[in-house]
């Protein structure tokens, strides 16, 4: 319907997920300027509807096969309701359910579709984002023309809080297509990340290492500094790769989302994964070689100090 | 099993990007490309299939892509059984274009199970896995951290934030977007690299291209700000770490 | 005389039937080798190094504690043969037998009687030796850890058999009137005394006795030999004649023939490395000398070799090792099983040189751990910080993994312009290396070189983006295909510039250009920065005023071991007037700091205590308070080493450049690193 927004919910069966909140903030403001309503499509239990209070209308696809996420259900329902809604822009997320969803509806629903996309502006029916491409070494203002388009929005570019009104949304049901019953995935097993280690998630203050630190041997230097500081480790994807700190360390997109009031990067280049978990620290101090890491631009301090030289004294400084 | 493994060419990030002179698109021309890494991941784990299941693992890139044969030179000696350069569409980093031609060679030569990243450093309109599955009408996942033979089909395991794991059954064919493999890429020796360029048999397939998905204009392209950046502690290693020890000591953070 | 023609005759067709054998069996093994090209070309050189490490036994004289002795033993065996002919004289031919023509000269007799005696004494001191040095007491620390120690007691007590046997029936010969010499053979008399109260008939059933012992033991031992480590008085003559000649140091050996992957070590092998691993006496020095082994890693290239012998011999016959097993011999704990020798020693090495370097019989250490190495890299078998860094280098070109562009960027605040040797002829090519170019440390002291270099007019320019790693520790980790291709790349730079000579910063880049690119059809003169620079400070160009410092100087191993040259950067410091005072391990003897064969990127196996912090503590127990470098992968390594052993107020790294750049006149503007 001409000027709607439509926000794909994503939820783990019991609470709708912050990127959601983002997106149905952005979707709020979207829809005001393109003269339509902020919709979200809810598959799974329906009793979620209630904590959507920032939607206009909740259109939602109920059935056994939504309730875990399953790439081919949800996109057997997207497809349905964006048959039934036909609106303006969806916007998704560019987590998992975003890179499994996003583009196979831009084919299967012939809409053009902006990835990574950092910003989205509406005016007199004209949409543009502004995307991330290269490892956010350059950013691309694409039009959105026509009837129909998707965004996919990098995590954290809108604050979840405008998206959690307390209104009462219209609740539109779309029946499940047929071809949820004839699906040719299932779930097997869902396994949790391993407990038991330090919650980053929950730290003041955190020590994290990237793919500058080069060897294990190195981590340990670092670990030394985390222990001065009676601080965890976190890492960016790189380390965990290589086995030099479990998962539950992992800081960005696919790993946690941390908010400390202090992070200390140590051979963090940047890349725009590892910045979605972090960039809300209320202080960044990043350290790398590189002068030109895009660290740098969210960072509030940064050096190019060898990291093998400044971790040994940052050591000897704060340890106690 | 039949895997097909697509394999993309990007820019080498290390290098310094350009824009062309209308500034709605990279300047390719002094560009040094390499293998999108996740591609190179997907690789890895199509062949680790192999190697546990026996496979027939086919390396597939656009004849049009700027340096393919490299990569799939490289691809063979890794342990690729064979090698297709797919022509039949222009140079082209859009991947609504890059699935709609893809569709169309495995439209002509089938696949048991195509494996490709589950993204790629220059996509714009989309990531290839879910489009070129769309195409094919065939069941997809996207951010694959395992892919296993098993009953037929194949189990993967798909992660999402926080390290959450689905373990999924999926009905063969079949499209994955792997985001790692279980272990890091292996490296092909040179020497096997040009035994493989000597021995030629990169096969060219000319593809009839499905119709593409709309895509986004581009307006102009341009490099992030640097208006937020960083104030930059100089001076010895002593001197730095003076300074971050007093931030954080203003903060109350650490103690003393 | 019956007895003992049947008896001696049935010793003497035994011990040669069995030793006979089992040398034919070991000429198979060795001869079904992989082929090694090249091995007999040079003979003049071949014939000189028999004679100076065979005859001269040149090489055992660097520990001439125990290099002395065994010189008079071997010595004394030559002239020993001697006696062998006049045993077998004795027992074949008549109780009178004489060597023809010589054979009652006084001389003779006392020389073989001045070298029984010499041998006797050689054997006590390498008693000595063996208790004092005894894995038992000095566990790893000891040159004999691993080694076959009772084989050694076996082969000591043979040979003091040999002489005391040899001596006896010498003696009753004396007394039974059958000894050719007179007075002069004065052992043999002075036993004779003590013999002759037993009267003639006791005295002539000693002799009969003692001489069939004689041959007895000498046949034993000859067989003995065969079957143990004393093999080396068969093998090195031939080793030594076979080795790479000058030496097995500077560039790599012959490439062997390319082999399938997965083929098996020991099938792996030439026939000249299985001609080491049969060679090799186990005396240690190599395990002494090497930093793997002393910083705790797995790798000894003693127990290298022994074990890929041990390997050959079992895959050789599938039963016929025989070799005489005591103590752990085992350096390869947690190997594959398919694996003789485990990655973890094949990756432990530097390629520093220093067993080649010590060892007596030529093996060939580094060659064969490279071409093991080789084999781990084409099955990919290769760490991942050491998978990053090939990468990086197939694909930018260089180590680190940046951009080509990025290479010159160091010069941008030089204030002026370096030419660029593409684009204007230069007298000097200077070959920057990854280092010195992309590591902001040393960019500091790439800086002041070109500043020294300027300021002393010299005509240089470099290959800016065009240069690409000198590949010298690709090649060493074992990717030859990569080393091959940066060659090439570089070569076609060299050839779009015009100059007259090349200078290198890193040694390693020295090594390679000089010894290895001449294959790939480089033409010109290469030499190390510290020659540049110890000509520049002999013309004069750079003005000086002595610095009255006390400094101790580290040869890299690459350009003292590898290429010989200790002398240029001794003479820049007599040149600015610094006082040297050498560490222990200096010279062709310097301790490697660990970083060579691409050990830079590795990070295991797990070290004790790293080989550059065991070389600042040398360096700080001779009394100095500045460490001199010439390589930019010492600097590195030892401004690390200095720290992490908290030396930071006894010592400080320095390198050569910034030792002219303190001396010279006018002063200039220092940049701190």
């Amino acid at each position: 319907m001409g000027g709607n927004v439509l926000v794909l919910a994503e939820h783990d069966g019991k609470q709708i997920s912050d990127a959601t909140y983002e997106l149905l903030g952005a979707a709020r403001d979207l829809a005001a300027a393109l003269g339509g309503q902020a919709e979200v499509a809810l598959f799974g239990p329906r009793d979620l509807a209630s904590q959507l209070g920032g939607a206009d209308v909740v259109v939602s696809v109920d059935h056994p096969a939504l309730a875990e996420y399953l790439p081919e259900a949800y996109e057997q329902a997207l497809t349905a309701v964006l048959a039934e809604r036909s609106p303006r822009l969806v916007l998704m997320s560019t987590a998992t359910a975003g890179l499994d969803l996003g583009a196979a509806a831009a084919v299967r629903w012939q809409a053009p579709l902006a990835a990574a996309v950092t910003k989205l502006e509406a005016a007199a029916g004209e949409i543009v984002a502004t995307a991330q491409i290269l490892g956010g070494k350059v950013l691309a203002e694409l039009e959105l023309p026509g009837e129909r388009a998707i965004a996919a929005v990098v995590g954290g570019t809108y604050p979840a809080a405008a998206g959690q009104g307390a209104g009462t949304p219209e609740v539109v049901e779309v029946a499940p297509p047929a071809g949820l019953d004839r699906l040719r995935m299932s779930l097997v097993q869902v396994t949790e990340p391993p407990g038991g280690d330090v919650d980053i998630t929950t730290a003041d203050l955190l020590v994290s290492v990237g793919r500058g630190i080069e060897s294990q041997d190195n981590v340990e230097l670092v670990q030394e500094l985390g222990d001065a500081l009676g601080v965890p480790l976190s890492a960016s994807r790189p380390v965990v790769d290589a086995g030099w700190l479990p998962k539950t360390r992992q800081v960005g997109k696919s790993g946690l989302k941390v908010k400390p009031k202090a992070y200390l990067a140590f051979g963090i280049s940047g890349a725009p994964e590892h910045l979605e978990g972090m960039r809300d620290a209320d202080l960044i101090i990043a350290c790398n070689t590189d002068p030109g890491a895009p660290i740098f631009d969210v960072a509030h301090y940064g050096t190019t100090v060898d990291l093998f030289d400044l971790v040994p004294a940052l050591t000897e400084k704060l340890g106690r | 099993m039949r895997i097909v493994v697509l394999m993309k060419a990007v820019p080498d990030l290390v290098e310094e990007i350009e824009l062309t002179a209308d500034e709605t698109g990279i300047d390719r021309e002094f560009l040094k490309f390499v293998v999108s890494e996740w591609d190179a991941q997907a690789l890895e784990e199509a062949l680790l299939i192999k190697d546990a299941a026996g496979a027939d693992v086919v390396a597939v890139g656009l004849a049009s892509d700027p340096d393919i044969d490299q990569a799939l030179y490289t691809a063979l000696a890794k342990g690729a059984d064979s090698a297709v350069k797919v022509t039949g569409g222009e140079e082209t980093m859009l991947t609504g274009d890059r699935a709609a031609l893809l569709a169309g060679y495995l439209a002509a030569e089938p696949a048991d199970l195509v494996m490709t990243g589950v993204q790629a450093a220059d996509d714009i309109d989309g990531q290839l896995p879910p489009m070129l599955a769309a195409h094919l009408g065939q069941p997809h996942v996207s951010v694959v951290v395992a892919v296993e033979a098993a009953n037929g089909g194949v189990t993967v395991r798909q992660e999402f934030a926080g390290g959450l794991v689905h373990e999924l059954a999926v009905q063969l064919p079949a499209v994955i977007g792997v985001q790692a493999a279980r272990q890091a890429p292996r490296y092909a020796p040179i020497t096997r690299i040009r035994q493989a360029m000597q021995a030629g048999g990169l096969r060219e397939v000319t593809a009839a291209a499905a119709t593409a998905a709309p895509a986004p204009t581009v307006r102009r392209m341009f490099r992030p700000e640097q208006a937020s950046h960083a104030q930059m502690l100089t001076g010895s290693a002593d001197d730095v770490a003076t300074a971050i020890a007093d931030l954080l000591r203003d903060r109350g953070l650490v103690k003393g | 005389m019956l007895v003992r023609i049947i008896v001696g005759g049935v010793i003497v067709l035994a011990g040669l039937g069995l030793a006979g054998t089992r040398l034919a069996w070991l000429a198979r093994l060795v001869r079904s080798g992989q082929p090694a090209p090249g091995r007999l070309a040079d003979a003049p050189a071949r014939v000189t190094a028999e004679l100076a490490e065979v005859l001269g036994q040149r090489k055992l004289f660097k520990r001439w504690r125990s290099g002395l002795p065994h010189a008079l033993v071997f010595w004394g065996f030559l002239i020993l043969l001697f006696t062998i002919i006049e045993a077998l004289g004795d027992t074949f031919l008549s109780k009178d037998f004489a060597i023809p023509l010589i054979g009652h000269s006084g001389e003779l007799g006392f020389v073989e009687d001045l070298f029984t005696v010499i041998v006797l004494a050689g054997l006590a001191v390498f008693t000595v030796t063996r208790l004092v040095e005894s894995p038992r007491r000095r566990g790893k620390s000891s040159r004999f850890y691993g080694s076959h120690t009772t084989a050694a007691w076996i082969t000591l007590s043979m040979i003091a058999l040999v002489m005391i046997t040899l001596l006896g029936y010498r003696a009753a010969q004396v007394n039974t009137g059958h000894f050719p010499y007179g007075n002069a053979a004065f052992a043999s008399h002075w036993l004779a005394g003590v013999l002759k109260p037993l009267g003639t008939s006791a005295n002539s059933g000693l002799e009969t006795g003692l001489l069939l012992a004689n041959i007895a033991v000498i046949m034993g031992f000859g067989v003995f030999v065969t079957y143990s480590k004393h093999l080396h008085i068969v093998m090195a003559p031939l080793n030594v004649a076979f080795s790479r000649r000058p030496r097995a140091l500077g560039a790599l050996g012959e490439l062997p023939a390319e082999a399938p992957a997965a083929t098996p070590q020991l099938e792996l092998l030439t026939w000249k490395q299985r001609l080491d691993a049969l060679t090799c006496t186990e005396c240690g020095r190599c395990q002494s000398a090497c930093p793997a082994w002393n910083s705790g890693q797995p790798l000894s290239p003693k127990l290298l070799i022994m074990n890929l012998r041990d390997g050959l011999m079992s895959s050789g016959t599938g039963s016929a090792s025989d070799t005489v097993h005591d103590g752990d011999s085992n350096g390869t704990d947690g190997a594959a099983e398919t694996a003789v020798i485990s990655p973890d020693v094949l990756w432990s090495c530097t390629t520093c040189g220093a067993c080649v370097e010590q060892c007596p019989v030529d093996i060939e250490h580094v060659d064969t751990i490279v071409h093991l190495r080789r084999q781990l890299v084409d099955a990919g078998q290769i760490e991942p910080a050491v998978r990053q860094v090939l990468q990086a280098d197939a694909q930018q070109g260089n180590s680190f993994g940046k951009s080509s562009r990025m290479r010159a960027r160091w010069t941008r605040e030089l204030g002026f312009g370096v030419k660029d040797a593409r684009k204007e002829p230069v007298r000097y090519l200077w070959f920057v290396g990854d280092f010195a170019s992309f590591d902001e440390r040393l960019q500091v002291l790439s800086r002041s070189l070109a500043r020294i270099l300027r300021d002393a007019g010299v005509d240089f320019g470099m290959l800016f983006d065009g240069e690409r790693d000198d590949g010298n520790d690709v090649r060493r980790i074992g990717e030859e295909g990569l080393f091959q291709m940066l060659a090439e790349q570089n070569m076609e730079a060299f050839r779009s510039a015009t100059f007259e000579e090349i200078f290198t910063t890193d040694p390693h880049s020295f090594n390679t250009l000089r010894n290895e690119y001449p294959a790939f059809g480089l033409d010109k003169p290469v030499m190390h920065y510290s020659q540049l620079l110890q000509r520049l400070l002999g013309d004069g160009a750079i003005g000086v005023e002595p610095l009255g410092m006390r400094v101790t100087y580290h040869d890299p191993c690459y350009l003292a071991r590898h290429n010989r040259l200790t002398d240029p950067p001794r003479q820049v410091l007599a040149a600015l007037g610094c006082d040297l005072v050498e560490m222990p391990r200096n010279g062709l003897n310097t301790f490697c700091c660990g970083a060579g064969g691409g050990r830079i990127w590795m990070t295991g196996p797990e070290q004790a205590e790293r080989p550059s912090e065991s070389r600042i503590r040398e360096a700080v127990a001779v009394g100095v308070d500045h460490f001199v470098v010439a390589c930019p992968k010492d600097f590195v390594m030892y401004t690390d080493a200095v720290k992490t052993t908290g030396n930071d107020d006894r010592i400080t790294v320095i390198d050569l450049i910034q030792l002219v750049d303190r001396a010279r006149r006018p002063a200039p503007t220092l940049e701190t690193v």
